[in-house]
């Protein structure tokens, strides 16, 4: 990473009101791994339940540093070729058609096999050079000259053996290519991972990484998420839709609510002109944040309690 | 890296946080570049830097509160009026008197680190770490100091003895406090873990009714993780080894052209047990342990049925199925809503009962587990039907909880079984058990 970052680096303080105009609130936590990966060289490490806004930390680096985001969404199956490079196969195929004369004019129809052979062993490996090399998420962003910010997104899905390929890349920023050699960053790509938690992620792969839990947000930060992201909507009514997500998510349901369908919620009902919460209203917009039907049911029996209560809250 | 951030991830490893090299160096550099003047701020880079999951998040924050603590030697009182040290008095009477907090608790923690305080194990230790953190500080020039007081008997000094009188207390009081927190921080685990391998190493039979509760929680981590150990499948195939005798084989019908190559694969067979415990008196000082390890692998391991035997043999994996662990074992040991008659051993009897009911549950893939000491009273051992199960089985591993040198002594029918059995071990402690069922479930 270039030192011309560092301005922007300089303090925690500043990361966080720098992110703040990028419409990302940070806790502090946050924002001091952001400024010790920055400053250590070191990959972060994202863990924390669905929808608190991992992938969004990283978009939100980007922006901030005005890099581009080069993303590797992470699946089962997913191997070297599609996340580092792969070799152009068509366009190999197509120029030895092409290059069919010069090759005939280039080996003697009196030569002998081996002859020909060892002519063609004096021009080099032309067809695995890097005109045939298709560059993949990984390999792109070492080659970016201004740096870059990559995101590996959901590494969790991906096998053991891709995890494994990873660390020679976040240790030391470079990969092997073996028709090519070793290739090393230009700049030191940023880098994020996230990780929802599916499996446990390997001692290797976590000692090579800064780590940040994202919980939930409590209720102070995610009033101020919601009044960044959706500015329109009123003060007593972000109170209320807060106070009730926080409780919903005290209950036992399959999936809680996060903070991405907070913010759906909260669209919702500034479109729909609200003014406060009532059961009503609650109970027509509750599959905007509850996308399971026992959820559902389990919310629906407590709705009334729970208005009440959010409604309370903002002293309406 | 300085002795204060060496301390805190000792402290954390001992805690059971796994910190690497290279995470401690990481550690190291971020409090170069954050410092150590703002707590917030260096609690979360030490979090990022050092703890990687939820669960240690937990354990780190908690120790870092614990570690970084700086409530001791509270302000005195207001009312005590502050006096003035007079000249050549020790520099702890005199900072007792002049209220010095901070200097107090800078000597309790150079008293402490010279003394090795971050070595302490055992609670034992406490009173004597108390003690010589106490003569460091300068407890002898106190003394002293509060001696010559009271001798040259005026008023004053008098007034200023019984004040430093008191402030021994209190410097007592709180380095005893802060030896306490020291001990909870760098022993717990390291005391849990010395317990742990004394119970591994004990013999069952020896061990107190007290620590009942703790070996259940051992068993049921050994169970556990012997289980996580074997459950994982890896890949199966072996790469690229020609299985030729398969491949000759399957392409006969191609009149023996190597049409379609077969590769060799690594084939892992899920543990399918049938478990036979003895619970007769002989035994019954570590039938508990049996039973609590037979229910461990009642609900580890899906192929499992278990079978007790006293005077005569039942079945009781619906035992183990339907109850939670110690009403099971209560009942089996009891013989509660069983069909089973606690009196003498009886290997005839039970080994026929076996033969007749349920030796269908022994097949080429079954690993048979015994649990008991041969002691037969006199009875017709039935070795027949032992050799019958042994030559049906895959395995047939006998463990007998007395020690070797019993074995065939008495009513002891162990030598005559012997011949049978695949693997025979003495099994009394805890790293026995668990050393077979390691076999158990390897390949």
């Amino acid at each position: 990473m270039s030192s011309k970052h560092d301005e922007k680096f300089a303090s925690i303080p500043a990361i966080q009101d720098g992110f703040r105009e990028a419409c990302y609130i940070t806790s502090r936590q946050t924002a001091t791994t952001v400024f010790l990966a920055y400053h250590l060289g070191k990959p972060i490490l994202v863990e924390g339940p669905a929808g608190v806004g991992k992938t969004e930390l990283a978009k939100t680096i980007a922006t901030y540093l005005d890099l581009p985001l080069i993303r590797l969404q992470c699946y089962e199956g997913l191997d070297e070729s599609k996340a580092l490079y792969e070799w152009k196969y068509g366009k190999q195929l197509l120029y030895t058609q092409l290059l069919r004369d010069k090759l005939d004019h280039l080996v003697n129809k009196e030569d002998s096999f081996s002859q020909s052979i060892d002519k063609l062993h004096q021009y080099d490996d032309i067809f695995f050079s890097w005109h045939f090399l298709e560059p993949r998420p990984l390999l792109k962003a070492l080659q970016q000259k201004d740096g870059t910010v990559l995101l590996i997104d959901e590494v969790d899905k991906s096998d053991d053996e891709f995890e494994a390929f990873l660390l020679e890349v976040l240790s030391d920023y470079q990969v092997s290519i073996p028709e090519i050699g070793t290739i090393h960053s230009v700049t030191k790509p940023f880098v994020v991972l996230t990780s929802n938690n599916t499996r446990e992620l390997s001692e290797a792969l976590k000692r090579r990484c800064l780590h940040l839990y994202i919980p939930f947000p409590d209720p102070a930060l995610e009033r101020d998420i919601i009044h960044i992201r959706v500015p329109d909507i009123s003060k007593s009514l972000t109170l209320q839709l807060v106070t009730f997500i926080q409780e919903v998510r005290k209950l036992d349901i399959k999936k809680v609510p996060s903070i991405s369908e907070t913010i759906d919620w909260a669209r919702v009902l500034l479109i729909l002109h609200a003014d406060n919460l009532h059961p009503d209203l609650v109970r027509e917009t509750l599959h905007i944040f509850i996308k399971f039907e026992e959820d559902i049911r389990i919310v629906e029996e407590q709705l009334h309690h729970l208005t009440t209560q959010a409604v309370r809250a903002s002293g309406g | 890296m300085d002795r204060v951030l060496e301390d805190f991830i000792s402290t954390l490893r001992g805690s059971g946080v796994r910190i690497s090299l290279s995470e401690s160096l990481d550690a190291a550099h971020a409090v170069q570049l954050v410092g150590y003047d703002e707590r917030r701020l260096l609690k979360d880079s030490l979090a990022a830097a050092l703890a990687k999951s939820a669960p240690e998040k937990e354990i780190f924050s908690d120790c870092f509160d614990r570690f970084f603590s700086f409530d001791f030697f509270p302000e005195y009182p207001e009312d005590t009026p502050r006096r003035e040290a007079a000249e050549g008095m020790s520099s702890l009477s005199r900072m007792l008197l002049e209220g010095d907090q901070a200097g107090l608790i800078t000597t309790m923690r150079e008293a402490a680190r010279t003394e090795n305080l971050n070595a302490i194990q055992f609670y034992t230790q406490k009173s004597l770490y108390v003690m010589r953190i106490l003569d460091r500080m300068g407890l002898n020039g106190l003394d002293r100091d509060i001696r010559e007081l009271f001798l040259s008997g005026s008023p004053s000094s008098s007034a200023t003895a019984a004040r430093l009188e008191e402030a021994r207390d209190y410097v007592y009081d709180n380095v005893r406090a802060y030896v306490e927190d020291q001990y909870r921080l760098f022993s717990g685990s390291e005391a849990d873990k010395m317990l742990e391998t004394y119970l591994r190493n004990t013999k069952l039979s020896n061990l107190e009714q007290r620590y009942y509760q703790q070996m259940q929680h051992i068993i049921q981590r050994l169970v556990k993780k012997l289980n996580d150990l074997h459950s994982r499948r890896k890949k199966p195939s072996r790469r690229g080894q020609l299985d030729f005798k398969q491949t000759l084989r399957d392409n006969i019908a191609y009149q023996g052209f190597l049409f379609d190559p077969k590769w060799k694969k690594i084939k892992i067979e899920r543990p399918d047990v049938v478990a036979i415990c003895d619970i007769s008196r002989s035994v019954s000082r570590l039938v508990r342990f049996l039973l609590l390890f037979l229910y461990g692998l009642n609900k580890e391991i899906i192929h499992i049925r278990s079978f007790i035997f006293c005077s005569n043999l039942t079945e009781v994996t619906h035992v183990f199925d339907a109850y939670p662990v110690d009403e099971a074992v209560a009942r089996i040991q009891a013989g509660t809503d069983l069909p089973i008659l606690l009196a003498r051993t009886d290997y005839d009897r039970s080994f026929r009962d076996f033969k007749d009911q349920y030796m269908d549950a022994v097949t080429h893939k079954t690993t048979v587990l015994i649990l008991g000491d041969a002691r037969n009273n006199y009875n017709d051992p039935q070795t027949r039907i032992l050799k019958i199960i042994s030559e049906r089985c895959k395995k047939l591993i006998w463990l007998n909880p007395e020690t070797k040198p019993f074995w065939g002594t008495g009513d002891s029918e162990m030598k005559r079984y012997t011949p049978y059995c695949h693997v025979l071990k003495e099994c009394n402690t805890l790293n026995h058990l668990e050393r077979v069922v390691q076999s158990l479930l390897k390949k």
